[in-house]
């Protein structure tokens, strides 16, 4: 029983969740528009998220994904306004964070430092690097073409539901996309599971013959590249890039991966859980602004949830 | 034992949202303010002269702040439209968060602007009028120095909101035949725009030596004027004069109005104004009025000796 809730509890949270708001407000909050619209709000954390599911797996950190973000923002935009093509901009963007997490991972794999202190290191780091880019402006306006604005604003049409176009947003299309890529990344190839390896006992998996080092190079790599991609989706939906815009996407990341370890058999952080962590944090700013809930009321209330799923969870692994 | 204790969380978080959230009457119209810029000290003036009309139409408000994430403003004004407010109120650049605009437009739910920027997505923006603001102190300026002699000016065209006050106060100063603008400096604003006015100004006082030979300093926002008042006081030619002026009454500026010294006027913007006629533009639209202007402009007040102090 009690490991039944263990591994359930967050499940059932978050069915309690959606079954209060869908009573609370039965004619929008259950609308396939309402839920459109929350995969799309969701799509730029969920990118984030699923790049850092990649490193916590190994039991590692990224706290520069935020930074990482805003920068790969800027440097799209800054690219932009100079009047580079919008593919070229969000391909060195790409580039960038691919490389700033690669250096990351040489910082953690490499050099050997901790991962919170190298990667505090680089997140003041990069987004100096955003205010040095940009002169500290926001680039916005005539400066953004609009192809890349509009991109965030179009999707797949999916019909008419109660007089009101609705569509599959581009970006929740990409979140998609990327949540499979990982799933397939960590799920089905022999890489991912090294990766939970690592994260299970680092020495064993080095004596056992895995390249540690190369591995989390790699891991570290591709949860830039995932934090670039956000902020080039977060610049699109703006249609705008400042250097501290991302800032925000790390620490709900790491929430959301948090939320979904609850769900896992030890405790271990799996993309589909994280899924679920992401949608649950946007679930709960869509439904209580919706019931006109206060802001900073809002705040508490998903710190509150986030310690009692957590809490809950280690009440039953009943550690000494 | 760990069921019984998170449900019975869970259970109490649920019920206080629901305390929270069902305070409003069905009769009672829905208007929300979406912002990221709450921490800033105009934005609060601005929310509280807005719930101050709010109150007396016996609005149900809702404010909403992002702390500074403008993705999130997007987010908010879809679940806004999603829940079908009656209208929504936002202080952000517009062109920014286009995306929910769109949403609002497409479901008939009317927008407002409060000093967020003119955009056809928004009924109204609600702001101060950057030209008559130019144009209270240029005339003040040419009143003082009675329609004769020489005029700097600090100018900063490549910002659209001060360009257009330098674009009044050449016209004011034109209009005059006695009037000569000397100098048209735009000045370095990487470092606050305060050092590099002074330098600028000091080599205009050291090319124009003689007392009298300028008249006034007319900056298009306060930082200039402050800066030109450091370079005449140290050059010791405060005695000579000079009138000056700036825009903004921050307040520096206003502590150096109140001084008494050349810095004689600046202009304030009426943030709380700008909070009232917003929710005032939000009752005419709610009563069935349309709103013709683009743009509505909130009158502003001359600073001077009198009320910097205020």
């Amino acid at each position: 029983m009690q490991h039944f809730i263990r591994r359930y509890g967050t499940l059932i949270g978050f069915v309690a969740i959606l079954v209060f708001f869908s009573v609370m407000l039965p004619g929008t909050f259950p609308t396939a528009r309402n839920w459109l619209n929350i995969t799309q709000q969701t799509s730029m954390l969920m990118v984030v998220a699923a790049g850092m599911t990649v490193v916590m797996v190994m039991g590692d950190f990224d706290l520069s994904v935020g930074s990482a973000a805003s920068l790969a923002g800027i440097v799209a935009a800054m690219m932009m306004s100079a009047g580079q093509p919008v593919w070229a901009a969000v391909s060195v963007a790409l580039i960038a964070g691919l490389l700033g997490g690669a250096f990351n991972g040489a910082m953690v794999s490499l050099v050997g430092i901790l991962p919170f202190i190298a990667t505090l290191a680089t997140m003041t780091m990069f987004s100096g690097l955003a205010f040095v880019v940009s002169g500290g402006k926001t680039i916005s306006g005539r400066a953004i073409p609009e192809e890349f604005g509009n991109f965030a604003r179009s999707g797949i049409p999916l019909g008419e539901w109660g007089g009101v176009a609705v569509s599959l947003p581009n970006l929740s299309i990409i979140a998609i996309a990327v949540i499979v890529a990982v799933w397939v990344l960590l799920e089905q190839t022999t890489f991912g599971r090294r990766l939970y390896a690592i994260g299970g006992n680092m020495e064993a998996a080095h004596l056992s013959g895995i390249a540690v080092k190369r591995l989390r190079l790699i891991a570290f790599s591709l949860t830039g590249l995932a934090a670039a991609g956000a902020g080039l989706m977060y610049a699109s939906r703006v249609a705008s890039a400042n250097p501290v815009q991302g800032s925000g996407l790390m620490l709900n990341a790491i929430a959301a991966v948090f939320l979904g370890t609850t769900m896992s058999r030890h405790g271990e952080p799996r993309i589909l859980a994280t899924v679920v962590g992401v949608i649950v944090l946007g679930v709960l700013d869509n439904g209580l602004t919706q019931m006109s809930v206060d802001s900073y009321i809002r705040q508490v209330l998903v710190g509150a949830l986030i310690l009692i799923a957590v809490g809950a969870g280690s009440i039953g692994q009943k550690r000494p | 034992m760990s069921l019984n204790k998170s449900a019975l969380a869970l259970a109490g978080v649920l019920l206080a949202t629901t305390a929270l959230g069902t305070g409003a009457a069905f009769a009672q119209a829905k208007v929300a303010i979406v912002t990221p810029y709450m921490a800033q000290p105009g934005t609060q003036f601005y929310v509280e002269a807005f719930q101050g009309v709010a109150d007396e139409n016996d609005w149900d408000v809702n404010v909403i702040d992002t702390a500074g994430d403008v993705a999130a403003v997007i987010s908010r004004i879809e679940d806004l439209v999603v829940q079908n407010v009656d209208a929504i109120v936002i202080n952000v650049d517009p062109t920014q968060v286009t995306a929910g605009l769109q949403a609002a437009k497409d479901t008939g739910i009317p927008v407002f602007g409060m000093d967020a920027g003119a955009d056809p997505l928004l009924v109204t923006n609600v702001t101060s009028n950057g030209y008559a603001m130019a144009a209270e102190t240029a005339t003040y300026v040419a009143d003082r120095i009675k329609g004769e002699g020489n005029v700097v000016m600090f100018v900063f065209d490549a910002f659209p909101p001060v360009q257009v006050r330098g674009v009044i106060a050449d016209a004011v100063f034109g209009n005059y035949p006695d009037i000569k603008v000397l100098d048209r400096v735009t000045p370095d604003v990487s470092d606050g725009g305060i050092a590099d006015s002074r330098a600028k100004m000091e080599a205009i006082l050291a090319a124009n030596p003689e007392p009298g030979s300028i008249k006034a300093v007319w900056a298009a926002w306060d930082q200039p004027a402050l800066g030109a008042l450091q370079a005449i006081e140290d050059a010791g030619r405060s005695g000579e004069g000079i009138v000056i002026t700036g825009i903004d009454a921050n307040p520096q500026a206003r502590e150096a109005i109140a001084a008494g010294g050349n810095f004689e006027a600046s202009v304030a913007q009426d943030f709380s104004g700008i909070g009232a006629a917003t929710a005032d533009a939000v009752a005419r639209v709610l009563a069935g009025e349309e709103i013709l202007q683009s743009v509505t402009y909130v009158p502003t007040k001359l600073i001077t000796a009198a009320n910097a102090n205020e």
